[in-house]
């Protein structure tokens, strides 16, 4: 048995790795960098990089208090609730997009925000809520996670040595559940910058607009200009590692999934 | 000081029923129960952290049913400390100084004094990952106590700490109580906790309280067969301990004396279970050390046994079958013998009472 499965170990990670550097290794050092370098990419960066940090604002702001919730209360409704909230997590988000899309283009609460200039659909703005609807449940997840392990006790400690429930919240609970809220938001970070299905659907794909880089991989490909999709493909690579490696270093009695 | 009317709490699966307590000043009274019995939630709920469903709680003049913990001025202290572990040892102490918005100059002063109290300055900079149980007990207490609470609510304190640490930190409690001056109340199910700090006691089970009163009182007279089971032993009895040969000569008040395996001097309290005397109308010749004689004041039954309680210059318990009962005659007034073993005596040292 060990011979055997160890064998199969090497060998799966031996094919990741072959596959994952093949395409990094695909284009000339000087030739991934020139593309890079080109304005399309960097756009693509610079708007994943905006879009993914205020999606993951908005996900930790509302996930905080959320979470906090369903992991301490008991309320009417508590198990619907927790069912919703989680749902987008195995839902694909192509479904989520196409939801959205219908949401803010056909239903009178979504057109009643498009008149009040909420414009989401083919928008940049239609990038960070779909970011929003689809990593939101893994943020929460996560937190409820750290939040369950910490023993309430720490608050009610709190609470008589002179805190209301808000301070005792913000000066114990979340300070303990902090590598919770670190893995949490450095995992919805990366899926933001790697969202395609909900942006796609929502936002569009229109180059120089709302293309980020999945998107551009995807634009890329599509026309044929292999250079550009591998290079965005490479930022998101690396991107998928260094989050691996923020998630393996905080992640300590968090249950990620 | 602490007086609790028809207090009745559910939380779950736990619950407190009805409780009706008063904990006078500077007492230090302590609540035994089985695991479950509803004494942590009561204790919580005193602290203002769960909603009673019904009942008045007082603190001095003051009802604080309703009150905000925050606002209570109660400190409360668990088995497993919760010290926040995020903070160090002296930011956990200045802890509830700063929510209170106490001066820095006067918090120090204050962090400082408890400290050498508890002999915990040396470990100001450590975080609480770092300390042995003794010490993180140490560390809670302190942040407690900087507090001055009016009454200080002590959750199981010593169940998770070893024989020798639990001996050293009761008698720390012990001085610290006299220190302070604060009244206490604690959970325990550690007898050896009662016989050394408790000036009274209450037994709970299922929710509520079954019996209170002074500590004697509770152990020489048991309310129902569950309490008397639950305290297992008959006897606790105050004396003077002196060197005997390789054992300890235990000299009560009104002079008479026994022997016990022990190497403890000076004031003490001896534990004996009632079902480890032996009553017999002859004295008879044994290897155990102990035989007085006396009087039955009082004949008890409870179940298939029955309590006997003599009078052989203190009270003795004494735990037989009815048919032992039956066999001996015994009856108030009757003149016995009771025979003990010396290592059947277990000794306390006093701290304080």
């Amino acid at each position: 048995m060990k011979r055997f499965s160890l064998t199969l170990t090497y060998l799966t990670f031996f094919i990741i790795s072959a596959v994952l550097l093949g395409l990094v290794l695909y284009a000339p050092l000087p030739a991934l960098i020139e593309s890079l370098a080109s304005p399309e990419i960097r756009f693509a960066i610079l708007l994943s990089l905006v879009t993914s940090v205020v999606s993951t604002f908005i996900c930790v702001i509302i996930a905080v208090p959320v979470a906090y919730s369903l992991a301490r209360y008991q309320f009417f409704g508590k198990r619907i609730t927790t069912l919703a909230l989680t749902l987008p997590l195995t839902l694909p988000p192509l479904v989520a997009g196409i939801a959205l899309l219908l949401f803010f283009g056909t239903t009178p609460w979504g057109k009643a925000l498009e008149q009040a200039g909420f414009m989401v659909i083919f928008t940049p703005l239609g990038i960070i809520v779909a970011e929003v609807f689809v990593n939101l449940p893994y943020m929460i997840r996560i937190l409820r996670s750290a939040y369950t392990t910490i023993n309430p006790r720490y608050e009610y400690v709190a609470k008589t040595l002179g805190c209301t429930d808000t301070g005792a919240f913000l000066q114990v609970t979340l300070p303990m559940a902090r590598p919770g809220l670190v893995t949490g938001s450095v995992i919805t970070w990366s899926k933001a910058m790697g969202e395609f299905g909900a942006v796609l659907m929502l936002a569009g794909a229109t180059t120089m607009r709302t293309e980020t880089l999945p998107i551009a991989l995807y634009l890329n490909i599509s026309a044929g200009d292999l250079d550009l999709a591998v290079a965005a493909a490479t930022i998101l690579i690396l991107i998928s590692l260094v989050t691996l490696c923020v998630v393996e270093y905080f992640d300590r009695g968090v249950n990620v999934f | 000081m602490l007086r609790i009317e028809s207090l009745s709490v559910t939380l779950g699966e736990f619950s407190v029923k009805d409780v009706s307590l008063e904990i006078l000043p500077d007492e230090y009274f302590i609540i035994l129960g089985p695991t479950g019995a509803g004494k942590t939630v009561l204790l919580e709920t005193i602290a203002g952290i769960h909603t009673p469903d019904s009942g008045r709680i007082f603190l001095g003049d003051r009802e604080i049913t309703s009150i905000e913990p925050h606002l209570r001025n109660i400190g409360m202290v668990y088995q497993d400390y919760m010290l926040f572990p995020h903070l160090t040892v002296e930011e956990n102490i200045a802890f509830g100084l700063r929510q209170k918005k106490i001066p820095n100059d006067e918090q120090r002063t204050r962090i400082e004094e408890i400290s050498a109290v508890l002999e915990i300055g040396h470990l100001a900079r450590r975080y609480p990952g770092s300390l042995s149980g003794g010490e993180q007990q140490r560390v809670a207490l302190a942040r407690a106590l900087v507090m001055r609470p009016e009454i200080l609510l002590l959750d199981e304190p010593m169940s998770a700490l070893d024989t020798r640490t639990r001996d050293r930190m009761r008698m720390e409690l012990s001085r610290i109580r006299k220190l302070t001056g604060t009244t206490i109340v604690q959970i325990t199910h550690h007898l050896d906790d009662v016989f050394a700090l408790a000036d009274r006691i209450a037994i709970m089970r299922e929710g509520r309280i079954i019996q209170a009163g002074e500590t004697s009182d509770v152990f020489l007279h048991p309310s129902d067969a569950f309490v008397a089971e639950f305290l297992g032993i008959g006897n606790i009895i105050r004396g003077n301990s002196s060197r005997s040969g390789n054992i300890v000569q235990i000299t009560t008040r009104n002079g008479p004396y026994f022997y016990a395996v022990s190497n403890i001097f000076g004031e003490v309290i001896a534990t004996l279970h009632a079902e480890d005397v032996i009553l017999s109308q002859a004295p008879f010749v044994s290897s155990a050390r102990n035989c007085l004689y006396g009087t039955v004041s009082e004949v008890v039954p409870f179940g298939s046994t029955v309590r006997i309680i003599l009078d052989v210059g203190f009270p003795l318990t004494a735990l037989l079958t009815r048919e032992s009962c039956r066999d001996l005659n015994l009856e108030p007034g009757s003149r016995v013998y009771a025979t003990f073993k010396a290592s059947a005596v277990h000794v306390i040292p006093v701290t304080q009472q």
